[in-house]
């Protein structure tokens, strides 16, 4: 444990300090375990951590706010580990039940029985996940990125300090609010002038979804851009380029990871994005046939957990948990590849600082 | 040496080209934005304006444009106008514009003449290459002109010959849906709006460099006014919707406040105030909902705020950075990009079991929604710490105090401004959650009565010693509110009110509680950048 020993050589502990620290965390451990079998006594040790911290604070304050940091640090790991086990966990059976075909059986349906056979798979609302994500990211990237360029590049004064604010307002909207919107009023407008078959689709979602995620892409990629060296953009317009050109072959150029790393990170969200779907499509679950027709109306992965949650049965259950895993899983591997890009940027332009 | 003076950077009036380009670019900003008002409905297709039917004066203005684009292209190449055009109009509008021909050949021929997929390939990429050819080949002014310029005069001209009417319609066989002119003519005015604005743009600063500036400066900004026009249409919606709903018995003095004794007349409002599915009042009102956000809330910051700030304090002071901290980091970014139906299914399988036997309860509400905040918190407070230079840390050291207490004293204190900030923009955005809420504290649709968390605890005999009945049990909030009521279909009172009065009513609600807490943020930013500025 380097890091502990590491820790230790900052504070020379006490005995009162390390008394502090010994029944602090073993009445911590005890409860975690009691709490994660479910057990009332768990209030028990809880109790003994919260008497223990206050009688550390008054009598040795630096050697129990090191270990209160320490603790709040260890939960939030923990409480991400948590997630993920209990997310797989309950996922397990579903996944045991139908194997790959889960993600690629065409035919498998989605019927549950508690006698006979079940069957389903999760390919209807990968192929709807996949469709409003897609419009949505064809929606917020151009846009978002244009207005991170007017934000950091373009706008006077005055314009930035409405725009910037605006966009984080933006962010505020609920959710469920836009699906209100889209549900009274888009999936009717369309339904009245584009001849459709029923109410809601994916492509009405995906530019709801989209307006949603523009704010991500917005302040991320605006923070890319303004994170270019002004020493980069001088060099280029004492050349005697215009602005224009200057954001063209220079700022965007060097901020292209991070530019990409927002864009990822907006389609993230687009493919995180709950109650738009769940209120706006009517939850049929078929894949249209030609598979371009985003104006069908569908499932997402997200908006079949929402809608079916309350009345599943338990293999059903598993099988929702699998679509949160599978949600799940898309979304880390987008976070993850956008740090990956926004560190070797960091690395790029640290180069010169 | 006289015919060499005139220098553009010091002209100082302004030419007929810029006059003549630039009273184009203000009129397609104008079209662009008259065509979506249209599409909105503000204006009706089949309204008169002075004597002419509204589809009519959209043939007008795209003839208009694309005249003008046109004649101010073939006015520079013929050397009419000074201008500096570079010596072609540049790759990327040839792709857009070749790509928009392609498009526009096989969709023509392929399903409106129904000529089938190869013949409309054909002619698509005709079109597609003739659009390249007439964008790449000719010099600037007539490659950026030509093609947005003539494209405008055929659309207005299908207008103006009545080709494309009101009740035109299409149904393409790759899509479930019709083009139907009613639309179609609003939007596709817009996009010709757009490609006029871009080339008017450039023509107004005589073409080159200088030129492909201004129509790019101006498309850009274009985009950030629509944001910030469709950030301004959703607010004004609902409000403009919500509204009487929110105001339904409402007076500015017809209630009381009752001090003790004292009984003072007091603002009225019944739609906050009122219990939802109750029979016993007249309006039905949010107050359960009301209680259940505040409750939600007030459990998440308790929750989130200790953890996050220490866990920001334990990595920016004391942690060497290292595989501790690397792991802290990625359950960070990993606890941000979580989508919030996820944490919900979290909340579901891990806290329900463990608070209320698997039913829904407001502890578990507020738990998932302080995980939720955890990270917005913890980012935002180590960026606040990390900005308190280490000088402040060195002067501190120097005065012989402890490391916690410099902490105590002097990082916290300074870091405070930007915790705090960061902790009301996140509740803003927790408050407006509905997905991990549905999943841990929906009950019952419509509420018979607010959540009682204060007279709710008990102290009992055996563990866990203290209990709350009132946060063991299902409740409702703000946005879960309005999901139940989209997912009922109807008001508490259908009699009297329908179900979209009722629905607006929530969501201005909901949204006045979010954007307060966004703009009371975002004014406190503000307020301490002003004051350590000065």
């Amino acid at each position: 444990m380097t890091t502990a020993s590491g820790i230790r050589g900052l504070i020379p502990l006490n005995d009162g300090g390390r008394f502090v620290w010994a029944v602090g965390g073993l009445s911590l451990l005890a409860f975690f375990a009691l709490f994660m079998l479910e057990s009332s006594l768990a209030a028990l040790p809880f109790f003994a951590f919260v008497g223990t911290a206050l009688y550390g604070w008054v009598r040795h304050q630096s050697a129990t706010a090191l270990g209160l940091s320490l603790v709040t640090t260890l939960v939030t790991v923990t409480t991400f580990g948590l997630i993920i086990f209990f997310l797989v966990e309950e996922a397990w059976p579903a996944l045991e039940y139908e194997g790959l075909g889960l993600l690629l059986d065409q035919d498998a349906g989605w019927t549950f029985s508690q006698t006979g056979p079940s069957s389903f798979t999760l390919l209807p609302m990968i192929y709807g996940t996949v469709a409003v994500t897609v419009v949505a990211t064809l929606v917020a990237a151009p846009l978002g990125v244009a207005g991170a360029l007017f934000i950091s590049e373009i706008a006077p004064n005055w314009a930035r300090e409405i725009v910037k604010p605006g966009i984080e307002i933006m962010a505020g909207i609920p959710s469920v609010v836009y699906g209100f919107i889209g549900f009274v009023v888009l999936n009717q407008y369309m339904y009245d002038h584009m001849g459709l078959v029923g109410f809601g689709n994916f492509f009405i979602v995906g530019v709801v979804v989209g307006l949603m995620s523009l704010p991500t892409v917005v302040s991320v990629s605006e923070d890319a851009i303004a994170s270019v060296p002004d020493e980069m953009k001088d060099g280029a317009l004492a050349m005697g380029t215009t602005d224009w050109q200057t954001m063209k072959s220079v700022t965007v150029p060097a901020a292209f990871s991070g530019v990409s790393a927002a864009v990822l990170l907006g389609i993230g969200r687009a493919i995180g994005e709950t109650m738009a779907a769940t209120i706006m499509l009517s939850h049929v679950k078929d894949i249209p046939n030609p598979i371009t027709d985003v104006f069908r109306n569908g499932e997402t992965l997200t908006s079949v957990i929402a809608f079916e949650y309350g009345n599943a049965g338990t293999l059903h259950l598993d099988a929702l948990f699998a679509s949160g895993v599978v949600l799940f899983v898309t979304v880390m591997v987008l976070s993850v590849g956008s740090q990956l890009i926004e560190r070797r940027m960091d690395q790029k332009l640290g180069g010169d600082r | 040496m006289s015919t060499d003076t005139r220098n553009p950077l010091v002209r100082a009036e302004s030419s007929a080209l810029e006059r003549v380009a630039g009273g184009v670019l203000a009129v397609s900003v104008l079209v662009f934005a008259l065509s979506w008002a249209t599409t909105f409905e503000w204006l009706r297709m089949g309204d008169h304006v002075a004597g002419l039917p509204m589809v009519d004066w959209f043939g007008v203005a795209n003839l208009l444009m694309g005249g003008a684009l046109v004649t101010v292209g073939l006015a520079s190449w013929v050397g009419l106008v000074d201008t500096s055009p570079s010596d072609e109009a540049g790759f990327v509008p040839g792709i857009i514009f070749g790509a928009m021909g392609l498009a526009t050949g096989f969709f023509v021929v392929a399903d409106w003449l129904d000529a089938g997929a190869l013949a409309g390939l054909g002619a698509g990429v005709l079109v597609g290459i003739a659009a390249v050819a007439a964008t790449v080949v000719p010099r600037e002014d007539l490659g950026s002109t030509l093609v947005p310029g003539s494209g405008a005069l055929l659309f207005g001209g299908l207008i103006a010959f009545d080709v494309l009417t009101v009740d035109w319609w299409f149904a393409p066989t790759w899509w479930s849906m019709r083009f139907v002119g009613y639309w179609a003519i609003p939007i596709g005015t817009s996009l010709v709006a757009l490609l006029t604005v871009w080339s008017a743009g450039k023509a107004r600063s005589g073409f080159g460099t200088a030129g492909r500036q201004t129509g790019a400066f101006a498309l850009i900004g274009l985009n950030a006014f629509g944001m910030l026009s469709i950030l301004t249409l959703v607010i004004a919606y609902v409000v403009s919707k919500g509204l009487p709903m929110l105001l339904e018995g409402a007076s500015l003095a017809g209630g009381t406040l009752s001090l003790g004794p004292l009984s003072l007349p007091w603002v009225q409002l019944p739609f906050v105030t009122n219990a939802t599915g109750s029979i016993f009042v007249d309006v039905p009102g949010v107050m359960p909902a009301v209680m259940g956000t505040i409750w939600l809330v007030v459990g998440a910051i308790l929750l989130a705020v200790p953890l996050g700030v220490g866990a920001a304090v334990f990595l920016t002071e004391y942690a060497e950075r290292g595989r501790l901290t690397a792991v802290v980091e990625i359950a960070t970014n990993g606890l941000w990009s979580t989508p919030s139906i996820v944490y919900g299914l979290f909340g579901f399988a891990f806290l329900l079991p463990r608070f209320a036997d698997g039913g829904s309860n407001i502890l578990s509400g507020q738990l998932v929604l302080g995980f939720m905040l955890l990270p917005l918190v913890l980012i935002t407070a180590r960026e606040a710490m990390l900005a308190v230079p280490d000088a402040q840390r060195d002067a501190s050291a120097a005065l012989g105090v402890s490391k916690w207490e410099t902490i105590r004293s002097v990082v916290l204190p300074s870091a405070a401004p930007g915790i705090v900030t960061g902790v009301i923009l996140g509740v803003g955005r927790i408050a407006g959650e509905t997905a991990p809420i549905l999943l841990t504290i929906r009950a019952s649709n419509f509420p018979r009565s607010s959540p009682g968390v204060i007279e709710g605890f008990r102290f009992v005999g055996s563990p866990p010693f203290v209990t709350n009945d009132a946060l063991l049990q299902g409740a409702s909030a703000l946005p879960l509110q309005l999901y139940t009521t989209i997912q009922a279909g109807q008001s508490p009172r259908p009699s009297e009110f329908s179900f979209s009065e009722f629905g607006w009513g929530v969501a201005l609600v909901l949204l006045l509680v979010v954007l307060g807490f966004y703009a009371i943020g975002i004014a406190s930013r503000i307020y301490f950048r002003r004051k350590i500025r000065s």
